[in-house]
C-alpha cells in the first residue's frame, strides 16, 4: 500500500456559475482502522479561496501551517489578498522546492478570483497544476469521484444545484471507497460569502 | 581631535558616550511625529507625514504605519528605508513564531526581537545603527494591550501614551497633563491589568489634541496624517488602518478639541 493510501481521504471541487464548491470527506484512518471522523481536511486560504489537501494526515497539518505563513507573508508585503491562481503556483511552487523528498498531498484549490469567476486546481505530489473547467478530485476515492462527477456534473450550476451536485457525487463516491468516509463537510463559495454545511454520511 | 569617537558606532567617547547612536536619535527627533495612546478598550496610532509635495506620486498608501503582524501594528518614525527592513524582518519574525507554535507572537517578544536587532548595529563594527524609533501598538492574550517604544540604541519601554518624533517632549507633556489615569482604584473580576480609565473615544480625542499642538500647520488634514487603531473584535485582535475619508471624519469630530490651538 501506497503512503498515499495511508490514511485516507475524499476531496472533489466543482465549478459554477459565479460559484465553486470544494468538499472533503472526514475520516483520518490508519490504513483499515479508523482513528478520527472530524479530521480537517480542507481549509480556508483568504476568504474566497480554500484548499483541501487529501493524503498523507501529518503532511497536511504542516502543509497547511506553511501556507498560511507564506499567505500572511503576501498579504503583508503586496497589501492585498492573494488570488486562488496566483495562490495555486505558491502551492506548486513550494511542492516541487520538496522534488525528491515529496509532501504526500495532491492539494485542490478552489476559489473565486477578483472578478467573481470560478477558479478550481488540483496537483500532484510534486506541484504538477492541473486547470479545469468543470471539476478537481483527490484521495483514495478519486476514481468513484471521477465516475460521479462524470455523471452529474453539468455547466452553470448555481449555488444550491451545485451543493447538490457535489454532496451527492462524494457521498456516493466514498461509500465505494473504505478508506474515506464517516460524515462530509462542503463548502460553497460565493461572491455573498461562504455557505459551509456539514454532511451525515454511512458511519460504516 | 573631538571627532575621534563619533565615527564608528562601536567606540565609547571618554565620557562614556556613543555618539553615533545618538546622532541617529537626533535624526529621529527631526521626523514626523507618532503618537500613540493606550486606552481600556484598545490603542490609538496617529502619525504625521511630513513634506508632501502636489506633485509626488503616492505610491503606498501608508508610510508611517505597518501592520507587523494580526496583533501587532508600528507606527514609524526616522529612516523609511531603514524602517522597512525592520518591518520585513520582525514580519517574518512573527509569522515564524506562528508557524513553530501556531499561536500568535506575544508583543513583548516581537519588539524585543527587534530591539535586538537594532542592538547589534550599535555594537558590532563597520556599520551604523539603524535610524529609526517604533511604537508598537499590540494585543496578545497574556497581558493584553501593549504600547511599546523603541529607539536606534535598542531599549524599549512600555507606555500608557507616549510620542516620538518631533516635538516630542511638547507632546509627552501634553499627554502626561490630560491622560485620564485610574486615580480611583476599580476592583472586580472585569478589571483588566490596563489600568487606563480611558475609552477608545477619549484616546481618539487626545490623539488629536496633541497632533494639533505639536504639528507645525494651519489646519490638520488627513493628507498628512496617519490614523491607525487596534481594538478586540469577538475576543480577537483588529487592526484598522484608517482611510483618508475616515480620518477627515475624525478630526471633523474632535474639531473642538483641535481648534482652540489656531485660536492662541
Amino acid at each position: 500500500m501506497s503512503i498515499m493510501q495511508y490514511n485516507g481521504s475524499a476531496i472533489v471541487a466543482m465549478a459554477g456559475k459565479g460559484c465553486v464548491a470544494i468538499a472533503a470527506d472526514k475520516r483520518l484512518g490508519q490504513r483499515a482502522l479508523t482513528v478520527d471522523t472530524e479530521f480537517q481536511k480542507v481549509f480556508p486560504i483568504t476568504d474566497r479561496t480554500y484548499i483541501g489537501l487529501p493524503g498523507l494526515a501529518t503532511d497536511v497539518k504542516t502543509l497547511y501551517d506553511r501556507f498560511r505563513m507564506r499567505v500572511n507573508l503576501y498579504k503583508h508585503n503586496e497589501e492585498r489578498t492573494i488570488e486562488p491562481k496566483t495562490f495555486s503556483h505558491l502551492v506548486s511552487h513550494m511542492l516541487y522546492e520538496r522534488r525528491f523528498g515529496p509532501y504526500f498531498v495532491e492539494p485542490v484549490v478552489a476559489g473565486l478570483d477578483k472578478n467573481d469567476e470560478p477558479y478550481i486546481c488540483g496537483m500532484d505530489l510534486i506541484g504538477c497544476i492541473n486547470f479545469a473547467k468543470d471539476f478537481i478530485v483527490g484521495g483514495t476515492a478519486s476514481d468513484n469521484l471521477y465516475g460521479m462527477c462524470e455523471s452529474l456534473w453539468e455547466p452553470e450550476l448555481g449555488p444550491e444545484d451545485l451543493f447538490e451536485t457535489i454532496s451527492q457525487a462524494l457521498l456516493n463516491a466514498v461509500d465505494r471507497d473504505a478508506l474515506s468516509g464517516w460524515g462530509a463537510v462542503v463548502h460553497i463559495i460565493t461572491p455573498e460569502g461562504v455557505i459551509t454545511r456539514d454532511l451525515k454520511g454511512r458511519m460504516d | 581631535m573631538a571627532r575621534r569617537y563619533d565615527s564608528r558606532t562601536t567606540i565609547f567617547s571618554p565620557e562614556g558616550r556613543l555618539y553615533q547612536v545618538e546622532y541617529a536619535m537626533e535624526a529621529i527627533s527631526h521626523a514626523g511625529t507618532v503618537i500613540g495612546v493606550l486606552s481600556k478598550d484598545g490603542i490609538v496610532l496617529a502619525a504625521e507625514r511630513q513634506a508632501t509635495s502636489n506633485l509626488l506620486e503616492q505610491s503606498v498608501d501608508n508610510e508611517k504605519i505597518y501592520e507587523m503582524n494580526e496583533n501587532v501594528v508600528a507606527g514609524v518614525a526616522g529612516h523609511a528605508a531603514d524602517a522597512n527592513i525592520l518591518i520585513n524582518q520582525s514580519r517574518i519574525v512573527a509569522q515564524r513564531y506562528l508557524l513553530k507554535y501556531d499561536s500568535p507572537i506575544p508583543v513583548e517578544q516581537l519588539v524585543r526581537n527587534l530591539c535586538d536587532l537594532k542592538q547589534g548595529y550599535t555594537q558590532h563594527g563597520g556599520l551604523r545603527p539603524f535610524g529609526v524609533a517604533f511604537l508598537c501598538a499590540g494585543w496578545d492574550s497574556a497581558l493584553g494591550f501593549q504600547l511599546y517604544q523603541s529607539d536606534p540604541a535598542g531599549n524599549y519601554s512600555s507606555w500608557k501614551a507616549t510620542c516620538i518624533g518631533e516635538n516630542n517632549n511638547n507632546a509627552q507633556s501634553i499627554l502626561k497633563q490630560e491622560y485620564k489615569d485610574d486615580d480611583k482604584e476599580e476592583s472586580g473580576p472585569n478589571v483588566k491589568s490596563v489600568g487606563s480609565q480611558m475609552t477608545m473615544d477619549d484616546a481618539l480625542k487626545l490623539t488629536c489634541q496633541v497632533l494639533s499642538k505639536t504639528i507645525d500647520t494651519a489646519k490638520l488634514s488627513s493628507e498628512k496624517l496617519e490614523f491607525a487603531t487596534l481594538t478586540l473584535k469577538s475576543g480577537k485582535p483588529c487592526i484598522h488602518v484608517y482611510t483618508s475619508s475616515e480620518i477627515d471624519e475624525v478630526l471633523k469630530t474632535y474639531e473642538s478639541v483641535i481648534k482652540p490651538a489656531d485660536n492662541q
